[in-house]
């Protein structure tokens, strides 16, 4: 079992077929919801394991800053799914789901208070325990802030890392749309993150719709991200970077174009 | 006591003893067709399932016959954006076909050029050629049967027929000559039945099953049930999708382009793809439903078991 290597790519079965034929693939991530925690994994998911591919689950409906403790279920699936892939770790994602009952079916941000801080340290701590690998946490975008933050970014992730003992999922384009929705510099934003943490990194595409940026996931990633990645790389290269595509699936061309955009900005090896 | 000939005896010869040579000549006929039948629709035994490299026309012609192999060819004509239909549900194509097509391409493009509907395009004589040329390159592999090879698996069932008008004409004799027929009468239905199984003659050969078998493991992530992503498979994905799946595929990719062109929506199993996004397992085989030469239950199922008791049978 060894983490997440070089350049990677979010597997999901409209584009299984694309993702078996890269050469140098090393690493997947697979939205573990999806999967069954009974298995059998889907075909083209086994047949990346038998190649020795690590393939990490990637939670999104934990909710690990909600107020109320998480859902050991859950949990459990989670476990259950990084058992079956045989996962060096897990990630899920800073932010709440659900509130009361009513499921936001989105991801939501956190206000950046100490009260939120232990909330999300304390739901950690409550997965970890019944978690077979180490997890990671990845920051979410967001279009505005609370008005009651009392930490900023770097801070509020620092505090939470340090309390959990989590490693770092970073998102550049969440980085990248959090600068440039709600101001500030991304650049000084990755001086201040602990990048010894990070596990790995989401690189994502987005657009730019009334004034904002949108991180989509189906659209291409922006050169902005690149060079994101760029700075990223040349302060600290985390061991892997993952291009995240959830639709609108462009020909297989312009993905391998990507994955050799993330390969080249990041020193990578080309997967392709 | 011996059973001799009697007077009583249809054709001079007692009922158990025609019985049980006619169960004798009934086993041995059905083990020597089955025989035959299983070496005939062997095919070539080729290169290991998986290694033939079919191109996504040969893949449909296998699976589904002349239909779907032209539906492939217009499945992938389109992703390519070559052809295009019409208000009035007529096809039509976009100047000089790419370079690369096969000749099924050819023909197909050349019948949306003269705006052909597609139900019309079997007919054509261009795409009949191109279909002629495709079926000759795969009996040549060895992967269909030829004409002959058909003609020659059908002997045997003929023979069987003439076995069973024996025993049809031994039970009139035997009926008119008041003697029990209830043995060979069952001996006889067991015969009609392994005629009519036998008389279905598969179109392509176990070597053909095996590689379509092995294909559709390898391009699950065809299946519509993995709702792939065509744009990123391009044209020779989505060909195979519609080779392998059905027109289904060409729905998922192209509603718009299905519904107008009139395309009838087939969809062929495809295992469920343990991805909780995907639905379950889907309907009907089209096309694919016949069954290779293994079905039939061997000769002992015919005839029963050990000759008859009591007094006389067989007529």
């Amino acid at each position: 079992m060894t983490g997440p290597v070089g350049v990677g790519i979010g597997w999901r079965p409209e584009i299984a077929g694309f993702v078996a034929e890269l050469p140098g693939l090393r690493f997947v991530e697979v939205v573990a919801e999806a999967l069954a925690a009974t298995g059998p994994l889907p075909d083209g998911l086994a047949d990346l394991r038998g190649r020795g591919v690590t393939v990490v689950p990637h939670g999104v409906r934990l909710s690990l800053g909600g107020a109320e403790p998480v859902d050991p279920a859950r949990v459990a699936h989670l476990a259950r799914v990084a058992a079956l892939v045989d996962a060096p770790l897990v990630s899920e994602h800073i932010a709440f789901v659900r509130a009361g009952g009513l499921e936001a079916g989105h991801l939501l941000p956190l206000p950046r208070s100490r009260e939120a801080v232990a909330a999300v340290v304390a739901n950690v701590r409550r997965a970890r325990a019944e978690l077979p690998v180490p997890i990671a946490l990845e920051p979410i975008a967001a279009l505005f802030d609370w008005p009651d933050d009392e930490l900023d970014e770097a801070d509020f992730l620092t505090e939470i890392l340090a309390a959990t003992d989590a490693s770092l999922l970073l998102d550049v384009a969440n980085v990248h749309a959090n600068a440039r929705n709600r101001g500030g510099d991304p650049l000084a934003l990755l001086d201040r993150l602990p990048l010894e943490r990070v596990a790995y990194v989401h690189v994502a595409g987005g657009a730019e719709q009334g004034g904002y940026y949108h991180d989509t996931h189906t659209d291409p990633v922006p050169a902005e991200v690149l060079d994101l990645v760029r700075e990223l790389c040349s302060r600290r290269r985390p061991p892997a970077l993952l291009l995240e595509r959830d639709g609108h699936y462009p020909p297989a061309a312009e993905l391998r174009a990507e994955l050799d955009a993330l390969a080249a900005a990041s020193g990578h090896p080309v997967i392709t | 006591m011996p059973i001799l000939a009697a007077p009583g005896d249809t054709w001079g010869v007692p009922g158990p003893v025609f019985l049980r040579l006619y169960l004798l000549a009934a086993v041995a006929l059905v083990v020597g067709v089955l025989v035959h039948r299983r070496r005939i629709l062997r095919g070539t035994p080729a290169a290991a399932p998986g290694t033939v490299g079919l191109d996504p026309q040969q893949v449909a012609y296998l699976n589904g016959g002349e239909q779907l192999a032209v539906w492939t060819a217009l499945s992938g004509l389109r992703q390519g954006g070559t052809v295009g239909v019409r208000p009035d549900r007529r096809l039509t194509a976009g100047g000089h076909p790419p370079a690369g097509l096969t000749p099924l391409d050819q023909a197909v493009h050349h019948a949306a050029n003269r705006h052909l509907h597609t139900r019309e395009l079997r007919a054509d004589e261009w795409v009949r050629r191109a279909l002629e040329q495709l079926r000759t390159g795969l009996e040549q592999r060895g992967l269909t049967l030829t004409p002959q090879a058909r003609e020659a698996v059908r002997r045997g069932p003929l023979l069987i027929v003439l076995l069973i008008a024996v025993g049809v004409f031994r039970i009139f004799a035997g009926l008119s000559n008041d003697r029990p027929v209830g043995w060979l009468t069952l001996a006889v239905l067991a015969l009609i039945g392994c005629c009519v199984v036998l008389a279905r003659v598969p179109w392509r050969t176990r070597a053909a099953e095996r590689e379509l078998s092995e294909l559709r493991r390898r391009h699950t992530y065809l299946a519509p049930t993995s709702a792939p992503a065509y744009a990123t498979y391009g044209a020779a994905g989505a060909a195979m999708g519609v080779a392998l799946f059905g027109t289904a595929s060409l729905w998922a990719m192209d509603p718009g382009f299905a519904e107008q062109a009139e395309i009838q929506r087939q969809a062929i199993a495809a295992s469920g793809n343990g991805y909780s996004s995907g639905s379950s397992g889907s309907s009907c085989g089209g096309g694919s439903s016949c069954g290779g030469g293994s079905s039939c239950g061997g000769g002992s199922s015919c005839g029963g078991g050990g000759g008859c008791g009591g007094g006389g049978c067989g007529g």
